[in-house]
């Protein structure tokens, strides 16, 4: 068990680490640099600019912790908000009751759907409601928002609503809700996104190969976990202008959602972003920021809601789960002649950034390598489960993880070397992408071999 | 017993999304003492672009990057950008800005020319100063241009501009196409060890490679490493949400959530690959979301090759892969193929 499996040392890969192929790239010539190096003292003052080690404009007051974000921000009369979620992950709504939590001790204001002009939302379709009306799709959709003068009485009026679900079958797994008798979560189709590449004959490519690999491969849901949790506060000016300041990281998209959902023009609406603490793609998108000017607009008084740790899980967007098919063929010398993809993205509950999801994973899921024939296919589905949107990377750590895990599987069973397959087939300069587009400034091939260089991955002929 | 494993991953990732247009726009104002302001409506989320963008215009303008203040992320104050998103800052942004800025310069080149009695076409902004390429003994401060350009001549030295990447749509049926403008690349390894009596994983040192064209900050392009593989270990060994059958989040905080501390970060050895985009500012690419994608797969790969197991549904905790070895030990006393430990 201990034993590691063996890699040989073929010839060839002697001879590409002695003449790299990177186009006109030069060839790493630079000795080794410490693994940490100092901000140049300096760098701020110095011509060029371009390349130097300019020590960051919000550096101190990051670290001396006087940054402002949303929630250091505070106006006179400024209420809470706390939003009410669904207990049912698929369910009619047959009535919601807030008599008793506008009796609750420091309640302003309530606040549901019904009250929102253009009570949806969302990047590529507009599917997802600011609080749910007469469904709920899943386990964070909002229903019921109250304004009150502490976070502290928000948080106890919720317990006063009472909501009144009728369940409706749920579907948590992407491929039963792929199925054509899988009851529906939206219109008629739970599939909502779909990309295909086709490059060359990927049958032909495999009735070609040496040998056939194929396995599936599965990633998980994962929350992006910024340490600024989301945040946001609305108030109207005195000239009747709303004011916005939330942690969005898309003002322009976010004036246009809110004038959307707000019916409101554009130039009478404000949106600040201050300093955000960390998007990596869940702050992409409006969230509760119509629902706090339509609280501010009743109570005129500012209100704020920030999010905490449980509602940024629940309530905010995370990382597709996507079940991966690979099917790929090999000739006995290293060489990919085909390979297919088949991946089911686990889309949850409404579509939000899962159109450009499917779109990158889709593109990028063969891999950086030369490959004849590609035949790839990914479709986002709709689950009753938390919206996976935009995160760090779009789909291409997924497939990465299996179009690499596969590389490594193929080279222990012909025997190569993992960084030899990989330079055998790489992408180099002018290579042409899966798309059929001609590639520039192509530098896999030296990243290859400056990472090996600089682990002795050679000498230690691992 | 613990096991030494090392692993490789690379990949691909593309700078900017595809789906429609993706425009940014900048409006840059040379000020009378020859510093500058940028107004962008991107967001700083804690990547350093806002720096970068100020380096942007620094380089353009020939001044300093304390030279540059910029205002951000206030659609009333600053002009449309489609934002913080796709590692599209650099190269999207960033063109904008340096587009806004050549602008400002072109008024001020100008103004120089006639204060020098030379063409404009002869001279450059560098060194705060615009001189003449062929001898640069014969300048003026960029201040002076820029006091002079707007006091003297009425011409104040601003610019604006957009830029949106070059993209060709992808056809419907076959999904050929030029999605997006640039792509960058890179590769991690890296080394682990793995109880086998417990399963647990020990990432001990990664070595990243990453191109993102020119480096317009290579302290931030680090740390955007470093933030990415940290990311890149939570994926791989620890974070999942978590369901009842009833559809609920068993684990939304970070107490049942496990994300990697600063005490399960390695040492980390950083090499920027540079290359040389023809679209991109200065010839820069991106490099904010590729640094987490080799990871998982190299950390994978590692534990592979340490103690025989492919785990192929991550996050691979200690728990699944202590199965995956038992499984494999039993396969092994039953005389089957050695290697086939996969999950």
């Amino acid at each position: 068990m201990s034993e590691k499996p063996t890699k040989e040392k073929t010839a060839d890969l002697g001879d590409l680490l002695a003449e790299p192929r990177v186009g006109q790239l030069p060839a790493v010539t630079r000795g080794p640099i410490p693994v940490v190096q100092a901000l140049t003292v300096g760098a701020n003052q110095q011509t060029p600019a371009v390349g130097q080690r300019v020590t960051r404009l919000d550096i101190r007051t990051h670290v001396t912790g006087s940054t402002r974000y949303i929630d250091d921000l505070a106006f006179p009369g400024m209420l809470h908000v706390k939003i009410l979620r669904s207990t049912q992950a698929h369910a009619r709504i047959l009535s919601i009751d807030t008599t008793a939590a506008r009796a609750m001790p420091g309640v302003v204001a309530t606040l549901t759907g019904d009250e929102i002009p253009e009570n949806s939302f969302g990047s590529s379709y507009q599917d997802q409601p600011v609080l749910a009306v007469d469904r709920v799709r899943h386990q964070g959709d909002g229903l019921v928002a109250i304004a009150a003068e502490t976070e502290q009485q928000a948080s106890d009026a919720l317990a006063a609503v009472k909501v009144t679900y009728e369940p409706l079958p749920a579907l948590f797994d992407p491929l039963e809700a792929i199925r054509p008798d899988a009851p529906k979560i939206h219109r008629d189709n739970n599939v909502y996104a779909s990309k295909v590449i086709i490059r060359g004959d990927v049958e032909k490519g495999f009735a070609e190969s040496d040998q056939i690999f194929e396995r599936r491969y599965r990633t998980q849901m994962i929350e992006h976990v910024p340490m600024e949790p989301f945040a946001a506060i609305a108030l109207w000016e005195p000239d009747g202008q709303l004011h916005v300041y939330s942690s969005n990281g898309r003002i322009t998209l976010g004036r246009a959602d809110l004038a959307r959902t707000l019916q409101m023009p554009m130039n009478r609406i404000r949106v600040t972003a201050t300093f955000i603490g960390g998007n990596f793609g869940g702050k992409n998108e409006i969230r509760t920021e119509p629902i706090l000017a339509l609280l501010a607009k009743k109570t005129r008084q500012p209100v704020k809601a920030t999010f905490n740790r449980e509602d940024e899980f629940i309530a905010s967007t995370t990382r597709h789960p996507i079940i991966m098919d690979y099917k790929t063929g090999v000739a006995d010398d290293g060489h990919l002649i085909a390979r297919s993809v088949r991946l089911v993205l686990d889309g949850g509950a409404y579509a939000s950034w899962s159109e450009t999801t499917v779109g990158k994973a889709a593109i990028l899921a063969a891999g950086p390598y030369r490959i004849p024939n590609v035949h790839v296919e990914g479709h986002a589905v709709y689950t009753n489960k938390t919206v996976t949107g935009a995160m760090r990377g779009f789909g291409a750590p997924q497939v990465a993880f299996a179009y690499e895990s596969q590389m490594d599987e193929i080279a222990n069973t012909l025997g190569m070397d993992p960084l030899a397959i990989r330079l055998l087939n790489g992408f180099s300069e002018g290579s042409i992408s899966h798309t059929g587009q001609v590639l520039q400034a192509v530098a896999l091939e030296e990243t290859l071999l400056t990472a090996a260089k600089r682990s002795g991955w050679m000498e230690e002929g691992t | 017993m613990k096991h030494a494993g090392r692993g490789i991953a690379c990949m691909w990732y593309p700078i900017g999304f595809t789906v429609a247009a993706n425009p940014s726009s900048a409006v840059v104002k040379v000020n009378e003492d020859g510093t500058a302001t940028l107004l962008t409506g991107t967001v700083e989320v804690g990547q350093g672009s806002l720096t970068v963008l100020g380096q942007i215009v620094a380089q353009e303008l020939g001044i300093s990057a304390e030279d540059v203040h910029v205002i951000s992320a206030d659609t009333d104050v600053t002009p449309m950008d489609t934002g913080a998103i796709a590692s599209r800052t650099t190269f999207v942004t960033g063109n904008a800005v340096r587009l806004a800025a050549a602008e400002a310069k072109s008024i001020l080149l100008e103004v120089a020319a006639e204060m020098l009695g030379v063409e404009v076409r002869e001279l450059e902004a560098a060194n705060h100063q615009i001189r003449v390429k062929t001898f640069p003994e014969k300048r003026i401060s960029l201040a002076d241009v820029a006091m002079g350009a707007q006091i003297a001549r009425g011409r104040p030295p601003l610019g604006s501009a957009s830029f949106n990447p070059p993209t060709v749509a992808m056809d419907p049926e076959t999904g050929q196409g030029k999605p997006f403008a640039a792509y960058v690349y890179a590769t991690q390894i890296t080394d682990v060890e793995v109880d086998d009596e417990t399963g647990e994983v020990e990432v001990l040192h990664v070595y990243a490679a990453h191109d993102s064209g020119t480096a317009i900050n290579p302290a931030l392009v680090e740390g955007q490493v470093e933030g990415g593989i940290a990311m890149g270990i939570g994926m791989a060994l620890s974070e999942e949400i978590l369901f009842n059958p009833e559809g609920r989040q068993i684990n939304p905080n970070l107490t049942n959530y496990l994300i990697p501390t600063s005490l399960d970060m390695p040492p980390i050895d950083i090499d920027i690959i540079e290359s040389y985009d023809p679209v991109g500012p200065f010839g820069a690419k991106g490099v904010g979301e590729p640094t987490l994608v080799p990871t998982a797969p190299a950390i994978l790969n590692a534990i592979y090759d340490a103690v025989g197991v492919r785990i192929t549904d991550l996050p691979a905790t200690a728990e699944k892969i202590l199965m995956a070895i038992r499984k494999k030990e039993r396969s092994n006393v039953k005389g089957l193929e050695p290697g086939e430990g996969d999950t």
